[in-house]
């Protein structure tokens, strides 16, 4: 047990109601969140909820801490420039499978790579719900719920905790809107890893994929924390995409980038500095010119 | 006119004619001259051939000259791809090795006087020596930069390797300055002028507070000065090295540098880090440009400040990366879908290229909108020896930051409607200001909204913050007083400024504008600017006249207008833009 | 409230779980009431209603806390020892439907009430502290009588003939 919490989960909420159908896993999302921000007792003025474009990027407004809307796919490279750029703050990505997988999938393997401190949330339905439920890279290629792909998408479906794992994550976790306590944790637990966190959420769309109301009964609780990434690798052989847990947690977070940032310390005499460097009196030999 | 030097070194496969010329600029700036090398290449990543263009003047010069008065030729591969790029003047020199073979016809055809100096075998002569050494000592006699600070600048740039390549290289400079001399006939530069002002290399002055750098370099500089602590990078030519440079130099002032995995990234981290309070710049060309735009427009949207260094590049798609043109103002100003007004800015030459850097960190940062600062190939990769900037660099001001709300009840209104547009800002870390940032249509709270008030509100809003904002004098550069007028902008300004020079020693008086904003369109100041002009000629280095046709759309311009322009690779030059000037100098006399 | 933990559990514990358990309820009534009007459903009022009863319990609970002057352990929202995911008198979100009535509202909230009613009895029959048996006993007895309530509720609306699949406005594309 810990020490109070003086916020209770529902002061990080904004009073901004959700546009989400009644029924959305992402209500159970918003849910974990606010109980994982109240868990840890971070102030909202220092948290910040970043997202794309799709229902799940939808959350930041309803939170009360710093959010940011964006464009379709880019959630994790605004996530990474803010929390590079000011990394006292705790910086959380969110959105859906289309938005991070597909549009955004690029920057999906390179923030794995990047490993800057910063937790990737991902409500996962496996559809696109916002353009009126089109098969989303997370589909099985055999579902044929979409007018656009009468047939089934016809492609292999996209493997996050695998292509996370082999893309050098430190933090691969999956998890379940209808569980908010124990997503709450996992949340926690991503937020506190110190690197890129990535958590994978089944979140069941009602709408466009009402057989997900049967998540609850397939869903278990599988995963134990492993340190080695080659059984991560192995236990994910077993894995029906129903476990749930932390799968990896890489005992210390990949190096990240060196901060080579220097005590503010005299701005003016830096930049004069780095003003002498152009002038020709350089050229004569103070040595540290190089044509 | 201004009196200079025009010289070109060309050369293949790693003979180190881009050290030798950049080692002549170096020293001629040690000398008090002013100059500027550009360089071109051959598409091989290593090897290829290579030309150092320079043009060397005892005043400020920041565009290549009409023609060359000297050619040192290392060899002659592939010398037909710079012919276009040479056009020698009438009495050039050309300096040949007759043991690369006979001087091609490209070459030999133009009018110019052969002289051959073994180069190779000079160098081969020297233990250790370089033909490139030789070549630098050549040039430097024949361009009449003093021996002594040539010898000054090449003991300094070689001296980690060890005191024989210094001795070496002394001695080849020795042997192509007497090969020079002798085969020219004793120190008798063809076109350079007299010799009696050249600053001894060994005596400091305040020529040695000059600037010798490139454009790149300077806007990195004027972008740091003014603020920025935040860049995300992904390298593209030729705007790298605005990246690179900053990438050594943010940690000294406390900021960070990402290296994204795309456009797409580098601009939505600046996003990221300027939503969280640190002034952000990204550079890119027009490939790059391209896929930032739909991030622009959310930048415009949100009201998120930050700065896009364009460096342009011949297009479009892959087009000519090495090569400068003008050719991004339509989408820099258009290419954001709805309506999405931002600033698009551009320096007029390398030695502004920091103060406008600092002019568009300051703009943004003021007025919560991304700027756009087109520069180019031209300005970005010429080393060019400035002035260094007169008064202070514009810095950003402190944003427009709101009070900290200490009244729970009231919500913080980051899009709040003001009368200048403007809403004060807010910042994560700021207790009470929480909101959420949007490119959906949004409330004055930032809370999405189909509304028609909520919508045509804030367009208007962000066009007003931009309108009425007042942009001070650093809108144009203005010279001279004619009632003939040419505008121009970017690095067209340096040719248009020396042929309006040219016309005016010729008795043709000429207004010059050039316009550092470029949007939104400073209509009044420019009209302004025009009163009393009985016609106008709008140059740029383009295609279809982009400048011409945005002014046309926005502001009233004097009738007759022209419009002069033409696309790269080849750079504008002087003398063809004072044909123009003079040919509607013709046809306003005929009509009269 | 699982037995094993339970079993030795203080007066205090309880009572943070019994808080806990009905400012949750009440949160989820609240939820739901909010995303019916969202979608313009008039069962909006009837959670709304159930999220008052609620927060009345937790007022309850909290003036017993008060009274005995008791410190409530400080727990996390992961650290509660419900007996399943979600704490007991929490609306099941996946059974919610935009297009459901009154009759679908009222049995999701009796299920809930229901669930809380199960949970208070199974801690009186295993804890061995009376404290928390008297308590758990009077609780789950309150939780009867809004389950008996509610089912009288229920009967004044019958289950209407359409079911929620029967949609008659497709859904619309939005971003």
């Amino acid at each position: 047990m810990s020490a109070a919490a003086v916020l209770k989960p529902k002061d990080y909420k904004s009073a901004t109601r959700p546009v989400w159908c009644p029924g959305c896993g992402d209500f159970g999302v918003l849910n974990a969140l606010t109980k994982a921000l109240a868990g840890l007792g971070l102030a909202p003025e220092q948290v910040a909820v970043i997202s794309g474009i799709g229902c799940s990027s939808r959350l930041p407004a309803y939170t009360s801490v710093y959010g940011f809307h964006g464009v379709h796919g880019r959630a994790l490279p605004v996530a990474t420039g803010l929390a590079v750029a000011r990394p006292e703050l705790t910086v959380i990505a969110t959105g859906g499978d289309g938005d991070g997988f597909s549009i955004g999938g690029n920057h999906f393997l390179h923030a794995c790579r990047r490993n800057a401190n910063l937790t990737y949330l991902i409500m996962d339905n496996a559809v696109y719900g916002m353009t009126k439920g089109q098969a989303s890279p997370t589909s099985a290629p055999d579902w044929a719920g979409s007018k656009l792909t009468p047939n089934g998408p016809g492609i292999a479906a996209f493997r996050p905790l695998e292509i996370a794992l082999s893309a050098g994550a430190g933090f691969i976790a999956r998890g379940f809107s209808g569980d908010p306590n124990g997503l709450a944790r996992q949340l926690a637990e991503a937020i506190s890893y110190p690197g890129f966190a990535f958590l994978q959420v089944l979140s069941p769309c009602i709408t466009y994929r009402p057989e997900q109301m049967e998540y609850k009964a397939l869903v278990s609780a599988g995963f134990e924390p492993l340190a080695d990434r080659n059984e991560a690798f192995r236990r994910l052989l077993t894995d029906d995409g129903f476990t749930t847990g932390v799968l990896f947690r890489a005992p210390v977070a990949a190096p990240a980038p060196a901060d080579a940032r220097q005590a503010a310390g005299d701005e003016a005499a830096a930049l004069d500095a780095l003003a002498r460097e152009f002038t020709a009196a350089r050229l004569r030999g103070d040595g540290g010119y190089e044509p | 006119m201004t009196p200079s030097f025009s010289l070109a070194l060309t050369g293949s496969g790693g003979a180190g004619v881009m050290t030798a010329g950049q080692l002549l600029l170096d020293a001629a700036a040690l000398a008090g001259r002013y100059g500027l090398m550009a360089r071109s290449f051959g598409p091989q990543i290593r090897g290829g051939e290579a030309a150092a263009l320079l043009r060397l003047a005892r005043r400020p010069v920041e565009c290549p000259d009409d023609d060359y008065d000297l050619l040192v030729a290392l060899d002659w591969g592939n010398i037909e791809r710079f012919a276009d790029e040479l056009p020698l003047a009438a009495g050039a020199v050309i300096i040949a090795d007759p043991g690369q073979g006979g001087v091609p016809e490209v070459i030999a055809t133009q009018a110019g006087r052969i002289h051959e100096i073994a180069i190779s075998q000079l160098a081969r002569d020297i233990p250790g020596g370089r033909p490139n050494m030789v070549a630098l000592g050549i040039a430097a006699a024949l361009a009449d930069v003093p021996g002594g600070a040539v010898e000054t600048r090449v003991r300094q740039a070689l001296a980690r390797h060890g005191d024989e390549s210094v001795a070496a290289a002394i001695a080849c400079l020795a042997a192509g300055r007497a090969a020079a001399l002798e085969v020219t006939g004793h120190g008798d530069p063809p076109s350079a002028a007299p010799s009696e002002d050249t600053v001894d290399a060994g005596a400091p002055g305040p020529h040695l507070d000059r600037w010798v750098l490139n454009g790149n370099e300077a806007t990195g500089f004027g972008a740091l000065a003014a603020g920025v602590r935040f860049c995300a990078a992904y390298p593209i030519t030729p705007a790298t090295e605005i990246l690179e440079w900053l990438a050594g130099r943010l940690p000294r002032v406390g900021g960070r540098l990402v290296q994204a995995e795309d456009e797409l990234a580098s601009i939505n981290m600046c996003i990221g880090a300027s939503f969280g309070g640190v002034p952000a710049l990204t550079a890119t060309a027009g490939p790059g440009l391209s896929l930032m735009i739909e991030s622009l427009g959310l930048a415009v949207a949100a009201e998120v400040p930050l700065v896009v260094a364009n460096v342009m590049r011949g297009g479009p798609s892959t087009g000519i990366p090495t090569k400068s043109e003008q050719t991004d103002l339509n989408i820099a100003v258009y290419g954001l879908h709805g309506e999405a007004p931002h600033v698009v800015v551009a320096p007029t030459g390398v030695g502004d290229c920091a103060p406008t850097a600092a002019w568009a960190v300051s703009l943004a940062e003021t007025l919560q909108t991304p700027v756009i600062l087109l520069s180019d190939q031209a300005l970005g990769q010429t080393r060019t020896i400035v002035d260094p900037p007169g008064g202070e660099l514009a810095r950003a001001g402190r944003r427009r930051y709101v009070a900290r709300h200490d009244d729970s009840t009231e919500t913080y209104r980051r899009y709040a409607m003001t009368a200048d547009g403007i809403s004060p800002m807010s910042c994560p870390g700021l207790p009470g200001g929480q909101y959420t940032a949007d490119g959906l249509t949004h409330t004055e709270h930032g809370i999405p909204s189909t509304r028609a008030e909520d919508h045509v509100g804030q367009l208007d809003k962000r066009r007003r913050k931009l309108e009425e904002y007042d942009y001070g004098p650093l809108w144009g550069d203005l010279h001279g007083a004619g009632d003939i007028a040419v505008i121009t902008w970017g690095s067209a300004t340096q040719p248009v400024r020396e042929a309006c020079q040219r016309a005016e020693a010729c008795g043709l008086a000429v207004r010059l504008v050039a316009l550092r904003l470029l949007s939104p369109v400073p209509a009044s100041e420019l009209e302004a600017a025009l009163g009393g002009v009985r016609a106008c000629l709008v140059v740029e280095h383009n295609h279809s006249g982009q400048l011409y046709r945005h002014l046309r759309a926005w502001t009233e311009l004097p009738h007759p207008t022209l419009a002069w322009h033409r696309p790269g690779p080849l750079p504008l030059r002087p003398g063809e833009i004072l044909g123009a000037l003079q040919g509607l100098h013709a046809q306003l006399e005929a009509a009269a | 409230m699982s037995p094993e933990v339970h079993a030795g559990a203080s007066v205090a514990l309880f009572l943070a779980h019994a808080i806990t358990l009905e400012d949750e309820a009440a949160e989820r009534y609240d939820e739901l009431a909010d995303v019916m009007a969202v979608h313009h459903n008039e069962v909006e009022a009837l959670f709304r209603r159930m999220a008052g009863y609620s927060r009345l319990h937790r007022d309850e609970a909290q003036a017993r806390a008060a009274a005995e002057a008791l410190a409530l352990p400080p727990l996390r929202p992961w650290e509660f020892a419900w007996p399943a995911p979600e704490s007991p008198e929490s609306a099941a979100l996946e059974h919610t439907h935009y297009l459901m009535d009154a009759h679908q509202a009222l049995s999701l909230a009796l299920a809930a009430e229901r669930q809380a009613q199960a949970f208070y009895r199974q801690v009186a029959e295993t804890t061995a502290d009376s404290g928390v048996r008297a308590l758990a006993t009077e609780f789950a007895e309150e939780e009867a009588e809004h389950a008996r309530l509610l089912e009288a509720w229920l009967a004044q609306h019958p289950p209407s003939s359409a079911s929620p699949g029967d949609d008659l406005d497709p859904p619309v594309a939005i971003d």
